[in-house]
């Protein structure tokens, strides 16, 4: 069964409004999906529909199978949600936020209790468990959050760009916890606007824009359909144009740039032996050699006209 | 039935937060209702020589006023905190979780009858120590149950309002149209004394039911008479404004 | 100066408008307090010892005016706690904008308040039947001292707001305001205030400002009590005016 099924799925807000203009997307059980666009895409729109949140204009969305709008307290039951927003109470502490997460969820006295200590040990936030959240840091409150969205052990798991304004140390550690989470069976939905978080956690990636679904695919495929591999080589010394003849026989030369020249390598790395040893037989000595592969944000601007904003500020592996 | 009283009771529990872990926050909720009391006391309180009056200390007379302005504020402080919850988005939390959404209003509004009970205790302190009557046994069980009902009312009203438009800047919206229930009364002086305009308010405003009811004990007896009116009252408007505001949590969304 | 003045008095006006939450405590909750005062306090005009007035409503307009401007006052002061928590003075004073006219701006807006509220309810008074005695050179005498007084009291919430640099504490003064309109004559005579507010009142400047006001409305404009009005204008101008200088330069010394 598919965790989640989204068929021409709407969001009108006034009358001219479209924030979400009829998509399709299903997402498998035990499946991360990433759905990657920028900033007001309709990507906070659609996972506010899924999670019951906002009411479509159009279209239908079922959740763990049950329908959205129709069934909205089965869907609650079933699933986890951590929001862009992370609003979190200040004044409560981390383990009173956890408690009551459990309550709300139908976990109460010792249970709820023994609950939320396991999970303030897993998110790393038993020691500051008594502080009170407005003394966390934003890394502190993201994993919290995380937290307590687990609390039920829900089926499916919405996270809202679960890592944005995170340094590179957290946002690694909410990697960590995602995998972990996927590996146990929990089927995660997340949006970004972080292409290495989409390459790094997803197995499959949806990119939205304008609210409407430009593409959908694995990561490969996505940047298969989009180009091969390049090679850049910078010469130490030599004729640029010298090295042009060489390496265009090796494969379609591409605009040279600052004294790199640039080949396609539709062979990938295989190739590179070969092309090297070609360059100094020709007396023409490498100083750089690079294989690029085709980036998401290739895909995203050859389906969509134009560069994902933030793609500059990629996260670290 | 179990799940919904520990769901509630959890809500209460973070609503009383802000008092106990912000008591600065607090302060000017629980103060202003008593400054009004002496205030207004001090201004008007030569009200009481004007023929017709009928010979009671102002202090008394003005007491129930008060009153009701605690669980006014009160109420309304709950609407606008919840507004607050709404704009920041914790309130999602609460709408993402499988509790019916009568139980997470349930729990937003009933804080509202505990929370009234810091600046209640500290008027009557106050205004016994200025010379107010003491009602009697039976004035202070309508007291304690008049008064914390009507914070329960106020938030039902500002709950509603917070739901409709999500904001924190519909605060004075809140805050007015409950003044306006509370003082369009026979509030500083006995209906047949107020300017004719009021008067007329005053004869169809059900709030005036309350603060003669809560009246009764500090100024005379209670007597059944102008007891069930107040009760009526303040069941009915509990009814509307709850009504009100479930409506408006139900819609959330759409 | 002038022109930075102009400039931060200018996005001080804008932000103040914008906020029905700004607006509103100092517009209508003194609106509603009147209508209330007037409805239920009618019959103390039958009380000895009560001016000779054509209706209630004449003499407690006064006493709507001060509440409101004092309201303004730290309204101001709220905004400018606001500002200070947000980083926006510090941007202020990391740049070359003389330091009083980061005061100077924000009391800008308290003024602009002070002629909206003046206006306000000098027309709100003629709708339901006030009038003002003095007549023409009486609106104008309150057109003047209602602003003024507006100023005044924006020295005393910008002193507060530079002083706390939070916009919740400048807020839980809101009750005190009370305090100190309720302990004068802004809303019953003096001699007709109960204890302790009879003699505080003898001293309270917001007594002088409030008479002063109403002077031209239920009488005429007379020189001792303008000249006593001015006087606690100044008292309370004075007094915010040295706190904010001193809180101002704590504030720069600490930062």
């Amino acid at each position: 069964m598919a965790a989640i099924e989204v068929d021409n799925l709407q969001r009108r807000f006034g009358d001219e409004v479209y924030a979400v203009q009829g998509i399709d997307l299903q997402v498998d059980e035990g499946e991360i999906y990433a759905f990657l666009g920028p900033n007001g895409a309709g990507k906070t729109t659609t996972v506010r529909m899924l999670t019951t949140l906002l009411r479509p204009s159009g279209g239908t969305a079922r959740v763990a199978g049950h329908d959205v709008v129709h069934e909205a307290s089965d869907v609650r039951r079933a699933i986890g949600v951590a929001l862009q927003e992370a609003a979190l109470d200040p004044l409560m502490t981390g383990r009173e936020l956890m408690r009551l997460s459990a309550v709300l969820h139908g976990i109460r006295g010792q249970e709820s209790r023994d609950r939320a200590e396991d999970l303030l040990e897993r998110v790393g936030l038993l020691g500051a468990a008594d502080r009170r959240i407005g003394t966390y840091s934003g890394g502190m409150r993201r994993r919290l959050d995380l937290g307590t969205a687990l609390v039920h052990e829900p089926r499916v798991l919405f996270l809202d760009e679960p890592t944005t304004g995170l340094d590179p140390v957290s946002r690694a550690s909410i990697w960590d916890e995602v995998r972990r989470l996927n590996d146990e069976g929990t089927t995660v939905f997340l949006t970004t606007q972080y292409l290495e978080e989409a390459h790094q956690l997803a197995e499959r990636v949806g990119i939205i824009a304008g609210g409407v679904m430009a593409a959908e695919g694995t990561p490969k495929a996505l940047k298969a359909e989009v180009g091969v591999p390049r090679l850049e080589v910078a010469i130490a010394r030599g004729d640029i144009a010298r090295a042009e003849e060489v390496l265009g026989r090796h494969g379609e030369l591409l605009p040279t740039r600052a004294g790199t020249v640039q080949i396609t390598l539709p062979g990938g790395a295989a190739e590179v032996a070969g092309i090297v040893r070609a360059l100094d037989e020709a007396g023409l000595p490498v100083e750089s050699l690079d294989v690029v592969q085709p980036t998401l944000d290739d895909v995203f601007v050859v389906k969509t006209g134009r560069s994902l904003e933030g793609a500059g500020e990629a996260a670290p592996a | 039935m179990t799940q919904s009283i520990a769901v509630t009771g959890a809500l209460m529990r973070r609503a009383l937060n802000e008092v106990v872990r912000v008591p600065g926050a607090a302060v000017p909720g629980v103060v202003a209702p008593t400054i009004f009391l002496l205030g207004l006391t001090a201004a008007f309180g030569k009200l009481t020589e004007v023929r017709g009056f009928g010979g009671e200390d102002y202090i008394s007379f003005l007491a129930p006023v008060t009153l009701l302005q605690c669980a006014g504020f009160t109420g309304a402080a709950t609407g606008v905190n919840l507004a607050r919850d709404i704009e920041q988005g914790w309130f999602d939390r609460l709408l993402v979780a499988p509790t019916p959404r009568v139980v997470l209003l349930g729990g937003v509004v009933l804080s509202a009858a505990l929370r009234v009970l810091l600046p209640l205790g500290f008027l009557l302190t106050m205004g016994f120590a200025f010379g107010l009557n003491f009602p009697g046994v039976d004035g202070m069980l309508l007291v304690l149950i008049l008064v914390p009902a009507y914070a329960v009312v106020a938030a039902c009203w500002g709950a509603s309002i917070a739901l409709r438009f999500r904001t924190q800047a519909a605060g004075p919206l809140i805050q007015s149209v409950m003044f306006m229930f509370i003082l369009f009364t026979a509030s500083y002086a006995p209906l047949a004394l107020l300017a004719p305009w009021l008067e007329a308010v005053a004869r169809v405003n059900p709030v005036n039911q309350v603060i003669e009811g809560l009246r009764s004990g500090f100024v005379a007896e209670v007597s059944w008479h102008e007891t069930w009116p107040a009760l009526l009252t303040v069941l009915g408007m509990g009814l509307f404004f709850g009504a009100l505001a479930l409506r408006g949590v139900r819609r959330t969304g759409q | 100066m002038t022109a930075a003045v102009v400039a931060l008095a200018r996005r001080s006006i804008r932000q103040t408008f914008r906020r029905p939450q700004f607006i509103a405590p100092i517009l209508l909750m003194p609106t509603l307090f009147l209508a209330v005062n007037t409805g239920g306090a009618d019959s103390a005009q039958t009380l000895p010892g009560f001016p000779d007035v054509d209706g209630f409503l004449d003499f407690e307009l006064a006493g709507a005016m001060m509440q409101a401007s004092m309201l303004a006052g730290i309204t101001g002061g709220i905004a400018l706690a606001i500002d200070i928590e947000m980083g926006f003075i510090d941007r202020l004073l990391a740049a070359p904008v003389p330091r009083p006219a980061i005061v100077l701006g924000r009391l800008g807006a308290t003024g602009a308040m002070g002629v909206l509220l003046s206006a306000w309810f000098l027309a709100l008074g003629f709708v339901f039947g006030a009038s003002v005695h003095a007549g023409v050179a009486g609106v104008l005498l309150i057109a003047v001292l209602v602003p003024l007084a507006a100023l005044a009291f924006g020295t005393v919430g910008t002193a507060l707001a530079l002083w706390a640099g939070r916009a919740s504490v400048v807020q839980s003064v809101f009750p005190l305001v009370f305090v100190v309109v309720f302990m004068s004559s802004a809303f019953f005579p003096r001699e007709l205030l109960s204890e302790p507010a009879n003699s505080i009142a003898d001293y309270n400047p917001m007594s002088f400002i409030a008479e002063a006001v109403r002077d031209p409305i239920i009488g005429s404009i007379t020189a001792t009590e303008t000249l006593k009005g001015l006087l606690g204008i100044a008292i309370v101008g004075a007094i915010g005016t040295a706190l904010s200088s001193l809180a101002l330069r704590h504030r720069l010394r600490a930062t």
